[in-house]
C-alpha cells in the first residue's frame, strides 16, 4: 500500500514537472530578441541564393574570396534555390540561426524587416555613391536596411530570329500587335511557344504588370483594386493566350528560361539577368545576339509601358560579425572594379554612378537598351509594402491559375483573390 | 535508513531519458503548435493575439474541406496501387519468379524522395516531358487539374511498391506449402487456393501493411510538393502541402497549426486503427 501511494507521488510529481515544462516552454511569439554575438566578430555568414545558380556562383564566390583576402575575414557561404530563398532565410532568422550578410530580392525587403533583427546600412549607404533610385530599394521606413547589390527591371525579352522567321517585322507595341506576332509564330510550328509566360503559380505573379497594361492599378491607397473591370480583361486575355496556346501550361520562370535557351520560346519575361542565364543554358551561342529587349506592349498607343522594378539589395543581420558584414555589404555593391568586373561576368547593372559610368557597363549595348526600353518606366510592385506581399500574390497567382485550368471565371477567381488579399495587408 | 528502491520507482528511473527525449522533440513542439492554434501569429511579425477557435473556424467554413478530399483521394491512391501491384509481384516472386528480379523491383524504393519526384517532373512535364514525347501528345500532365493527381499518385506508386512487395512476400514465405498442397489435393484450383488459403493466411500482415502505407501517404509531403506543389489551382494540395504552404509561404502559423491541429486528430483515428489491428 505504502509502495503504491508513493508510486502514484512519484507519478504525480513527475507529470507536474511534465506541465510546469511544457508551460515554461508554451511558444513565445516574440520572435525578437537582443542580437546575439559578438558584432566585431572576423568571421561572418553570407547567404546567396545566386551562389545557388550556375551562370553566378562562380562569380558571387569571386567577390566573396577577394573580400576575405583583402579584409583578414572567415565568410561562411550557405545558398539556398530562388524559389525556397525567402522561406528558408525567414526560419533561419527567427530561428536565430542567420547572421552576416544577406542576398535579397527587393520584393522581400519588408518582410525581413518586420522581423526587427537588421541593421541599420545609413552609413555605408551615405559613402556608396549609390543611385537614388537604387537606394531607394533598400529602404523601409525611413530607414536604409538594404545596400544596393543591382537595380533593373522584368522585362519582356524577344527572340529576333524566330521573329524574322516568323514573317514578325519590327517589335510589336502594343497589346492587338503583340497578340498577331505570337499567331504568327505559332504558325512556324516546331514545337515552339509563342510566348513563354508563366503559368505555374510560383511565378504567375508575372501577369501583375499585364493587368496593370489593362488600367488596373492594383491598389490604390489601401485598397486592392484586383478584380476591376481592367484587371478582369487582363486575365481573360492571358486566358485567351492560354486556351490557344499562345502561352504554354506548366511553365515557371526556369522553364521558361529553358525553353527561350533551346530556341523554342519567341518571348518570354525575365530581368537584365536573361543574358547570363540564356548564354549558360543554351547551345546556340549566338543566341544572345538575336536577343532583344522590348518595352511591354500597351493597351492603345501613348499608354506608358509596364515593367517591374526588380534588383538585389544585401542586407545585415545585427549581432555576430555584423560590422565586417556590412563592409562587406559595402564593398560588394560600390567598390567600383568589383561592381564592374561582376557586370562584365553577369550582366547584372550596378547600382552606384560611378559603376554605371565604367566603360565596361556603359558601352554595353544591351543593357542601355534594356534601361531604356524597360527600366525606364518599371514601378515597383505596391504590395511590397506589406510583410505579406508574397501571400497577397501567392493568394492572385492560384486564382489565375484556377482561371486558367477552367475552374473559375476571371471575374469570380479574381474577386475572391482579392477578398483573401485583404485581411493580409499588414 | 539504508532504503532500495521500488520496481516503480527503479522503471521510472529507468524512463528518465526517454521522457526527456519525448519532453524536447514530441511534446514541446506538439504543445506549442496546439496552443498556437488559438492565436493569430504571423512567421515574421513580433507579437500575437489570442483569437480561441477562430482558426478553426475559418478554416472549417473554408480551405479544410477541398484539403481533406484531395488528401483522401491521393492517401486511397497511392495505397491501392502500390498494394495491388505489390501483391501481384509477391505472389509471382513466390511462384517461382526469379530471385534475382526481388532485387530489380526493389530499385524505386532505395533513391530518395526527391530524386524520385524530379525524375516523374521530368517525365511529366508539359513542354519537355518524356511521356508527352513518347506519345507524340502535349498534354499538360502536371498543369490540368484532372491528370495531375493522377500523376502524383502515379509517382507515389512507382516509389512505394516495392516496400508493399517485400511486406507481402515475406507474410506468403510464412504460410506452410502444406496447405496449398492439401487443398490441391481436395481439388481447388489456383483462384480457389488463392481465395481460402492465401487471402485468409495474408489477412493480418496485408491490413497492417495497407494501414501502415495509408497513414503514411496521409502525411505524405515531397512527391506531391515537388511535383505540382499542391496545384494546379489547388487540385492536388493535401495536409501536409497546405500546413507548409500557410505557415512557410504565407508566414501564418495561427492558421497552419490550426490546420496541423486537425490533421492530427484525423491521424489519430487512424493510429487507433492502427493499434488495434496490430493488438488484435
Amino acid at each position: 500500500m505504502e509502495t503504491l501511494n508513493r508510486r502514484a507521488a512519484f507519478r504525480l510529481a513527475g507529470l507536474s514537472a511534465l506541465g510546469a515544462a511544457l508551460a515554461a516552454c508554451a511558444p513565445d511569439a516574440a520572435g525578437g530578441g537582443a542580437p546575439k554575438g559578438d558584432a566585431a566578430a572576423r568571421t561572418f555568414g553570407f547567404t546567396s541564393w545566386s551562389l545557388n545558380e550556375e551562370a553566378q556562383k562562380a562569380a558571387v564566390q569571386a567577390i566573396v574570396d577577394a573580400y576575405a583576402a583583402k579584409g583578414g575575414v572567415k565568410i561562411d557561404t550557405a545558398s539556398f534555390p530562388y524559389n525556397e530563398y525567402l522561406n528558408q532565410v525567414t526560419l533561419k532568422l527567427r530561428g536565430g540561426q542567420l547572421s552576416g550578410a544577406v542576398q535579397l530580392d527587393i520584393s522581400w525587403l519588408a518582410a525581413l524587416a518586420a522581423m526587427g533583427r537588421l541593421k541599420d546600412l545609413g552609413a555605408q549607404a551615405a559613402k556608396g555613391g549609390y543611385t537614388d533610385v537604387a537606394l531607394s530599394s533598400g529602404r523601409f521606413q525611413g530607414r536604409q536596411l538594404g545596400l544596393p547589390w543591382t537595380t533593373g527591371s522584368i522585362g519582356l525579352v524577344a527572340n529576333t530570329e524566330i521573329l524574322k522567321k516568323a514573317g514578325v517585322e519590327g517589335m510589336p507595341a502594343t497589346v492587338e500587335e503583340f497578340e498577331d506576332a505570337l499567331r504568327k509564330v505559332a504558325k512556324l510550328g516546331g514545337g515552339i511557344t509563342p510566348y513563354a509566360a508563366a503559368t505555374k503559380a510560383a511565378q504567375l505573379k508575372d501577369i501583375l504588370p499585364w493587368m496593370r497594361t489593362f488600367g488596373s492599378p492594383l491598389l490604390e491607397g489601401d485598397t486592392i483594386t484586383v478584380g476591376d473591370d481592367a484587371s478582369v480583361a487582363a486575365v481573360e486575355w492571358y486566358k485567351k493566350l492560354y486556351d490557344a496556346k499562345l502561352i504554354a501550361p506548366d511553365v515557371d520562370r526556369f522553364d521558361a528560361r529553358a525553353l527561350f535557351a533551346q530556341g523554342k520560346a519567341a518571348f518570354y519575361d525575365d530581368a537584365i539577368i536573361t543574358r547570363g542565364v540564356v548564354a549558360a543554358q543554351s547551345p546556340d551561342k549566338s543566341l544572345t545576339g538575336k536577343m532583344a529587349p522590348l518595352a511591354r506592349p500597351v493597351l492603345k498607343a501613348g499608354d506608358t509601358p509596364q515593367a517591374l522594378l526588380w534588383g538585389h539589395v544585401i542586407v545585415v543581420v545585427e549581432g555576430e560579425g555584423s560590422d565586417a558584414a556590412a563592409d562587406f555589404a559595402s564593398y560588394a555593391t560600390s567598390d567600383t572594379a568589383t561592381v564592374a568586373a561582376f557586370f562584365e561576368k553577369v550582366k547584372l547593372p550596378p547600382t552606384t554612378t560611378a559603376g554605371l559610368a565604367d566603360p565596361k557597363v556603359a558601352g554595353d549595348t544591351f543593357t542601355t537598351e534594356w534601361t531604356e526600353k524597360i527600366t525606364k518606366t518599371a514601378t515597383p510592385n505596391p504590395f511590397w509594402r506589406y510583410a505579406g506581399y508574397a501571400q497577397i500574390e501567392t493568394a492572385i497567382a492560384e486564382q489565375v491559375q484556377a482561371v486558367l485550368v477552367g475552374q473559375s471565371s476571371a471575374k469570380d477567381a479574381l474577386a475572391k483573390a482579392a477578398e483573401t488579399a485583404k485581411p493580409l495587408q499588414k | 535508513m539504508n532504503r532500495r528502491l521500488t520496481d516503480g520507482q527503479f522503471a521510472w528511473l529507468l524512463m528518465v531519458p526517454g521522457l526527456a527525449l519525448f519532453l524536447a522533440i514530441i511534446a514541446y513542439p506538439l504543445v506549442s503548435a496546439l496552443v498556437t492554434g488559438f492565436f493569430e501569429q504571423s512567421l515574421v511579425r513580433p507579437g500575437r493575439a489570442f483569437v480561441g477557435l477562430a482558426n478553426y473556424a475559418d478554416l472549417l467554413g473554408g480551405d479544410f474541406w477541398p484539403v481533406l478530399r484531395n488528401t483522401l483521394v491521393f492517401t486511397l491512391g497511392a495505397t491501392i496501387a502500390p498494394f495491388v501491384i505489390g501483391y501481384a509481384l509477391a505472389l509471382a516472386l513466390n511462384a517461382g519468379l526469379p530471385g534475382w528480379l526481388r532485387g530489380v523491383f526493389l530499385f524505386p524504393w532505395v533513391i530518395p524522395g526527391v530524386v524520385v519526384s524530379f525524375l516523374w517532373l521530368w517525365i511529366f512535364n508539359a513542354n519537355y516531358g518524356v511521356l508527352n514525347g513518347l506519345l507524340g501528345t502535349h498534354v499538360s500532365w502536371l498543369g490540368d487539374p484532372t491528370t495531375a493527381m493522377i500523376a502524383v499518385i502515379v509517382t507515389k506508386t512507382w516509389a512505394s511498391f516495392p516496400w508493399m512487395m517485400v511486406m507481402l512476400l515475406a507474410g506468403l514465405q510464412t504460410m506452410p506449402k502444406e496447405l496449398h498442397e492439401a487443398a490441391s489435393v481436395d481439388g481447388a484450383g489456383a483462384i480457389r487456393r488463392f481465395r481460402s488459403v492465401t487471402v485468409p493466411h495474408m489477412r493480418a500482415i496485408a491490413g497492417i501493411a495497407f494501414l501502415l502505407e495509408f497513414i503514411w501517404n496521409f502525411q505524405h509531403f515531397d512527391t506531391i510538393y515537388v511535383l505540382t506543389g499542391g496545384g494546379p489551382a489547388g487540385a492536388t494540395k493535401t495536409f501536409a502541402v497546405a500546413v507548409y504552404d500557410t505557415a512557410f509561404k504565407g508566414f501564418d502559423l495561427g492558421h497552419a497549426t490550426a490546420l496541423g491541429g486537425l490533421w492530427m486528430l484525423l491521424l489519430l483515428v487512424l493510429m487507433a486503427f492502427y493499434l488495434r489491428k496490430e493488438n488484435a
